[in-house]
């Protein structure tokens, strides 16, 4: 009798950890598969196979967003990567990648480059190259119209903030608001469509995550604040090992801030890189 | 990221450390059960008792009740209850987040405690009724001193069982932001990339709620076989 009362006790926790072993053997597979063998002349591959494979964005309008009746990719990084395939004067061939399948897809082999809001920080430096940064970004505030919560950190004491599960934004605006003497709340939810629904709900008062990100979910209901903190530098992301593509690309996006290309194709989009913090 | 982290002391001290904030969300997680339990009993008795009467209109009115709840999603309720009221209700009705979760588990488990209590008056042999009316009990002193002492026999194992249950489908209110053991352990894991503790305490936590309320489900069936 008495082992029998122990034995569940025993086994349940130890269940429990059998479930979640999975998700850390993926985690430890995305972090292992980086150091394959150095290819020789790797543009020269991409020239000689005639196509270049792309991963961007397909549910982020302005950036990289795929029309669904059309099936045509547009937006500035869509618009980049053209660029980079003319120049080489190969075709492109896009794929659409999400923050979870980017990395992965760039290690095994079946992306060139990623264009993707991929920010540059220097953990993801020791797993992949990154360009010199063609867009400045930052975090950002969304807000209901009708709210009228204006562009200063004073408006938004007392206010609920939506955040994303996993993102650095709570965190950060703690301290923040720390140093501000004002006092926000957190909600944290699953995913960017979920915070969105509360703002709508007025759940939230404010959505806070990469401005990139918030532009998607403007409508006509919703404004950006005039408030960033915590720039993200997005670079043209290449396998670890391919460095002779990364030495490539990171030259045509020198030469491309230089002469105004680059800026021309933010103007198409109505983008504004994040030049200063307003603080 | 190997089987000795299950062991790594640093991972445990460092999940320690924050142990007050897993300590609130559990009891979040112990009063949202409670308010729920209290609604789902109280629906469910209801529910239960008008599904047994005569009344067509009665039972008509306790099987939309159940059907409805036993037939859509707990987390499509959450979602129309949390974002869905507000919304039309132009921002007037917005339960906070423990009353939309004792509001919707107590609702969903409701409509299968009522059928557990339904099925379990039906096991009665409806000659038991027939012989205490023909006696001259009313219909209340049947249910009371006839019916349900029998029936409570065959409640009581699948009830626990149910209020079992409603303690881990608290854990849904975690998708609408609510700080219960189950969100505590999501984001506090996420922020400080430390998986293991947090999780097998979640799941540890949830044991102790529900395996008295399982054990004691199991000696009472046992215990009945032997009733007669």
């Amino acid at each position: 009798m008495q082992m029998k009362r122990i034995i569940p006790l025993l086994l349940l926790p130890l269940l429990a950890f059998l479930l979640i072993l999975p998700f850390f053997r993926s985690i430890s597979a995305l972090t292992n598969s980086n150091s394959d063998a150095q290819l020789e002349a790797g543009v020269q591959k991409i020239v000689d196979r005639g196509v270049l494979r792309v991963g961007v964005k397909q549910d982020l309008p302005n950036f990289g967003y795929r029309d669904p009746e059309s099936n045509q990719y547009t937006g500035m990084e869509v618009e980049i990567a053209k660029k980079v395939a003319a120049e080489l004067g190969v075709d492109i061939e896009f794929t659409p990648v999400t923050a979870q399948t980017r990395g992965a897809l760039l290690d095994n082999g079946q992306l060139d480059m990623v264009i993707a809001t991929f920010t540059i920080t220097e953990e993801r430096k020791e797993l992949y190259n990154f360009t010199t940064p063609y867009y400045t970004d930052a975090v950002g505030f969304l807000v209901r119209k009708d709210s009228n919560v204006q562009s200063s950190w004073e408006a938004l004491d007392g206010l609920t903030i939506g955040v994303t599960q996993g993102s650095i934004q709570w965190g950060l605006l703690e301290e923040i608001a720390a140093e501000k003497g004002i006092e926000l709340n957190f909600r944290e939810l699953g995913s960017n469509s979920e915070v969105v629904v509360a703002l709508a709900a007025h759940r939230v008062d404010a959505f806070s995550i990469d401005q990139s990100i918030l532009s998607a979910f403007l409508g006509k209901t919703n404004e950006l604040l005039d408030l960033q903190y915590q720039p993200s530098e997005y670079g043209i992301v290449t396998k670890k090992s391919n460095t002779d593509l990364a030495t490539y690309l990171d030259g045509l996006v020198q030469d491309w801030t230089e002469d105004g290309t680059l800026q021309a194709i933010y103007d198409d989009f109505g983008l504004k890189p994040v030049t200063e913090i307003t603080e | 990221m190997d089987f000795t982290q299950v062991f790594n002391a640093d991972l445990w001290a460092s999940f320690f450390q924050d142990w007050d904030q897993f300590a609130q969300g559990f009891l979040f997680s112990l009063l949202i059960s409670i308010g729920a339990l209290l609604t789902a009993l109280f629906l469910g008795v209801i529910f239960g008792a008008m599904s047994t009467t005569k009344s067509k209109v009665l039972r008509f009115l306790s099987r939309v009740y159940v059907e409805f709840y036993q037939n859509t999603p707990l987390l499509v309720q959450f979602v129309i209850i949390y974002y869905g009221l507000p919304l039309i209700s132009n921002f007037v009705l917005m339960p906070s987040i423990y009353w939309t979760a004792v509001i919707c588990v107590g609702l969903y488990h409701g409509a299968y405690i009522a059928e557990v209590i339904r099925t379990g008056i039906e096991a009665v042999p409806v000659g038991q009724t027939e012989a205490a009316l023909s006696q001259g009990f009313t219909y209340i002193e049947t249910m009371r001193l006839i019916i349900l002492p029998q029936a409570i026999r065959t409640i009581l194992p699948p009830m626990a069982n149910q209020v079992v249950n409603l303690i881990k489908n608290t854990s849904t209110v975690a998708i609408i932001g609510g700080v219960d053991i189950m969100f505590m352990t999501k984001h506090w894991s996420a922020v400080h990339s430390n998986y293991i503790p947090p999780f097998l305490t979640a799941a540890i936590l949830y044991f102790i709620l529900c395996f008295p309320l399982a054990t004691f489900a199991r000696r009472w069936e046992a215990k009945n076989k032997e009733a007669y």
